[in-house]
């Protein structure tokens, strides 16, 4: 499988702080790497400089051989929205907005019309167990279905890779099990690659790669058979 | 044991960073505002008494012939369209001295004349045969102190005379209908009376002004409270924690009105520190006859602190009765799962009020009293009324929105249609000042009889001998002009009807007040008359009500702005957590910029377009029962009224921008 994500000697700094020193890394289509660290180790750093978010100070990001480190603002938002899907922690749902459309609304923005868009967006309930909930606000839903209602926006896009950011960080044991596992294998059954920064070992455990940082450098690399 | 609530809320007000800071700071920022607008218009309404008072002793109260020691006429003259007041004055000889009239360092002695230093600027500055020839030659000018001015730019003469002198005879007593307030004569003791009566010039300015404050009293209600609730997510979620943790009601009713009153009383406080500073700025804005004295201004300490407190207190029990919910459903809160909803009974008590103020309008003409209650029920009833509206406003469009920015927006009203109504209610509010008051200016325009001077004789035969006079006078004066002598049934010139003599005058105000001069001496007692003498009643309220109208109106626009411009700020900084990971999730920030503005101008302009339209329409009204047509110049100032206010209603709002980029720049700062 092609790689869909690579990061080449990547360097970023925060004043005297090396967040990143030169780290190498590369993700396949429907691969799933976990990033994981202690805290201050520069996981969620790299996270974004892999997303796009923030720019390394040195090395390179390419996205299927296109370098996007150089982008300008306005192209590494497109990029993200058209490309990208994102899981938070929480918080990341408009609570104006009900469910069926937030997760219309990436493709709206994309210019796709509403009808359309609402209807895309409401496939994506019942792989996801949300059936139901469409027309539920994100304060109506519990912590597990906002979480499904996040990952159902970050892939309604079709995007080739999902960075999610300590997506299970604010879920009970169960729950996180639960959005862990959908998490990944949708994602998988949808042909997206998976980035994803936890603490949670038994979270990473559900990807193929974990990927291990510590003072900003990588401290180990571990490959797991996911079913 | 003692309470733990006052350190907990400095604990956590100290704690809460820069975040929690800039909220307090803009909350602070509108009580100012509010407090400062409602000193403003205090100010003015007790200095517009207080100064009305300083004329009273220009108004001649007579007393019994064997009791009285001076003789006093009151005469009004006018130079450039602006009146001239002329107090002329007499000792009766063998009767006690007449005390010295306010402003005065003496009574006046014949050949003695006291004038207003803002008069002996314009006497310098006029050519004599404009102004200064109008008064006779002393031998000493005086100048009239504060004590006797209602203003410093206040034209007023004091002149000492004879008794027998013309200007002091029972013909100065004026007569006419329109001699009202500008020309009296009578027989004095001294210049107090039992029942003061003010300067014809001074007398409505109270009334205008205090019509001004009930006006404002609304939208500074609506400020101090959108500053009562900014900073509510974030007050909200700490305080649905820490009712979680086991705080109990009422401990998070009283830290969150610690912590409001805290921040409205030094937000007030700076507003009222900025009137005291201000004062003499403020003195320099033109009401009525002119400025102000300073002093007259200055509210005093009681006034000060009631305005400070009544801010305090309002932003107070915004800020609690905000949290009203967070005592009876914690959860719901923290969790944001309650939706603002409005019911429909705002609308029927909305359609009760409108027919109550119906039925109660219709029946005929109301005092001021009645009108300025109706008012106040009206914008109670739009108070209601407003956030419904909004409601709807926001289902409706979200059903048919096709875009993001406008579903978002119209997400947002139906989520929190009060929020929203509270953002527009100022413009709102102004908007409906606006539309009354421009259009209903009562112009009613008695005389229009431009280029035309009047002087009032006795009897027909007098009039043939005064305007064989009067031509020699404005030849000699170099003055182009047309002396006739009207027919008493003539009521279409200055002279209403009145015996007397006309002189047509050709070229502008300078050939006017030329003309006036040139005729003084034949006036035998009375000065000419022009088109102002005549219309002065009429114009003074007029101009007074127009005055007081733009300076509510532009008030209003002030805190419009502030409430908008706070509010948009106040939201960016609550809603940063979910504006940051969309923009980082790739939402263009114009699409975020948008659907805060949209947010705003759907409301804005459903419900400010139909209040204005129904200030109109009162107004119009109005101008019916006083037989009068809508003012076209008003209409315009009224469209550029709204439309500047909008503008800076966008400008407020837009000024958050950069805070959006900022807070939604860079979601990532940590290390980790």
């Amino acid at each position: 499988m092609s790689i869909v994500l690579a990061g080449h000697g990547l360097i970023k700094k925060y004043g005297s702080t090396m967040a990143l020193s030169g780290v190498d890394v590369e993700v396949r289509e429907r691969d799933s790497l976990a990033i994981m660290g202690p805290s201050g180790s520069g996981k969620s750093t790299l996270l974004h400089v892999l997303a796009g978010i923030i720019r390394p100070d040195g090395g390179q990001v390419l996205v299927r051989d296109e370098r996007i480190d150089n982008l300008g603002e306005n192209r590494l938002s497109a990029l993200r929205r058209k490309r990208f899907g994102f899981v938070f922690q929480f918080g990341q749902l408009l609570p104006e907005l009900p469910a069926e459309e937030n997760v219309a609304l990436p493709l709206m923005l994309e210019g796709v019309p509403r009808k359309a868009a609402v209807e895309r967006a409401r496939r994506w309930f019942a792989p996801l167990g949300l059936e139901g909930l469409e027309g539920r606000r994100p304060g109506q839903l519990s912590g597990g279905q906002a979480q499904r209602v996040a990952i159902a926006r970050a892939l309604v896009v079709e995007p080739d890779v999902v960075f999610a950011d300590e997506p299970t960080g604010a879920l009970d044991q169960n729950t996180s099990t639960e959005v862990v596992q959908l998490l990944t294998s949708v994602t998988r059954s949808q042909g997206a690659a998976l980035v994803m920064v936890t603490h949670d070992a038994d979270v990473a455990a559900h990807c193929h790669r974990i990927l291990q940082v510590r003072d900003g450098r990588i401290s180990g690399h571990s490959q797991y058979t996911v079913a | 044991m003692r309470s733990p609530v006052l350190p907990l809320t400095w604990h956590l007000a100290r704690s809460s960073g820069r975040r929690g800071l800039q909220s307090q700071l803009l909350a602070a920022g509108a009580a100012a505002v509010g407090a400062f607008v409602m000193l403003v218009m205090v100010a003015a309404a007790l200095g517009s008494g207080a100064r009305a008072d300083h004329t009273t002793w220009r108004t001649p109260a007579a007393v019994p012939a064997k009791e009285a020691t001076a003789v006093q006429a009151l005469a009004t003259t006018y130079v450039r369209d602006e009146p001239v007041s002329v107090v002329s004055l007499a000792q009766l000889p063998g009767r006690g001295a007449t005390d010295a009239p306010p402003g005065l360092s003496s009574f006046p002695k014949k050949g003695e004349m006291y004038v207003s230093p803002a008069l002996a600027e314009l006497m310098g500055k006029l050519p004599a045969g404009q102004l200064a020839d109008r008064f006779p030659k002393v031998k000493s000018y005086g100048t009239i102190g504060a004590a006797g001015l209602a203003s410093p730019d206040e034209l007023v003469a004091v002149v000492g005379r004879a008794p027998t002198d013309p200007a002091l005879s029972k013909a100065a007593d004026g007569g006419g209908w329109y001699d009202a307030g500008q020309t009296e004569r009578a027989m004095i003791s001294d210049f107090s009376a039992a029942k003061p009566k003010a300067s014809l010039f001074t007398e409505s300015d109270q009334g205008a002004a205090l019509l001004g404050v009930v006006l404002l009293v609304m939208p500074v209600v609506v400020l101090a409270s959108a500053a009562g609730r900014l900073g509510a997510a974030r007050r909200e979620q700490r305080l649905a924690a820490l009712r979680l943790a086991g705080a109990t009601p009422r401990q998070i009713l009283a830290m969150t009105a610690v912590e409001a009153a805290g921040v409205g009383a030094v937000g007030a406080l700076a507003g009222a520190v900025a009137y005291g500073a201000l004062l003499p700025v403020l003195a320099e804005i033109p009401y009525g006859v002119g400025g102000w004295y300073t002093g007259q201004l200055w509210v005093g300490l009681p006034w000060l602190a009631a305005v400070v407190a009544a801010v305090t207190v309002l932003i107070t029990v915004s800020a609690v009765s905000m949290l009203r919910q967070v005592a009876t459903s914690p959860l719901g809160v923290a969790q944001e799962s309650n939706p603002r909803r409005t019911r429909a009974i705002r609308l029927v008590l909305f359609v009760g009020a409108l027919i109550y103020i119906y039925m109660s309008s219709g029946g005929g003409q109301l005092n001021t009293r009645q009108l300025i209650t109706l008012l106040i029920l009206f914008y109670a009833a739009f108070w209601l009324f407003g956030p419904w509206v909004v409601d709807r406003l926001g289902r409706i469009v979200a059903r048919f929105a096709r875009r993001p920015a406008t579903l978002l927006a119209a997400r947002r009203l139906s989520d929190d249609p009060r929020g929203a109504w509270r953002t527009v209610s100022g413009l709102v509010l102004a908007g409906f000042v606006a539309g009354f008051f421009s259009v209903s200016q009562l112009d009613i325009g008695f005389a229009d009889t431009p280029g035309q001077v009047g002087v009032v004789t006795s009897d027909a035969t007098t009039a043939r001998h005064t305007a064989t006079e009067a031509r020699t006078l404005l030849r000699e004066a170099g003055i182009q002009a047309k002396v006739t002598i009207p027919g008493d049934d003539n009521f279409d010139t200055v002279l209403r009807g009145y015996e007397g003599v006309i002189a047509h005058v050709t070229g502008g105000p300078e050939q006017i007040d030329a003309a006036v001069t040139a005729l003084t001496p034949v006036a035998a007692g009375r000065l000419p008359l022009t088109q102002d003498y005549v219309n002065a009643s009429d114009d003074t309220i007029t101009d007074r009500v127009a005055a007081a109208s733009t300076a509510t109106l532009a008030l209003s626009f002030l805190i419009a702005t502030a409430s908008a411009g706070l509010t948009a700020a106040a939201n960016v900084l609550d809603r940063r957590r979910v504006y940051g990971l969309l923009r980082l999730s790739g939402t263009p920030l114009r699409t975020l910029d948008r659907a805060r503005i949209r947010e705003t101008v759907l409301p804005l302009v459903v419900l400010a377009g139909g209040t204005t339209g129904m200030g109109v329409y009162g107004a119009y009204q109005l101008n019916k029962l006083a037989d009068s047509t809508i003012n076209t110049s008003g209409a315009i100032q009224l469209t550029v009224c709204v439309l500047l206010g909008a503008l800076a209603m966008f400008a407020a709002i837009s000024g958050s921008r950069p805070l959006l980029r900022r807070v939604t720049a860079n979601p990532a700062q940590t290390a980790d």
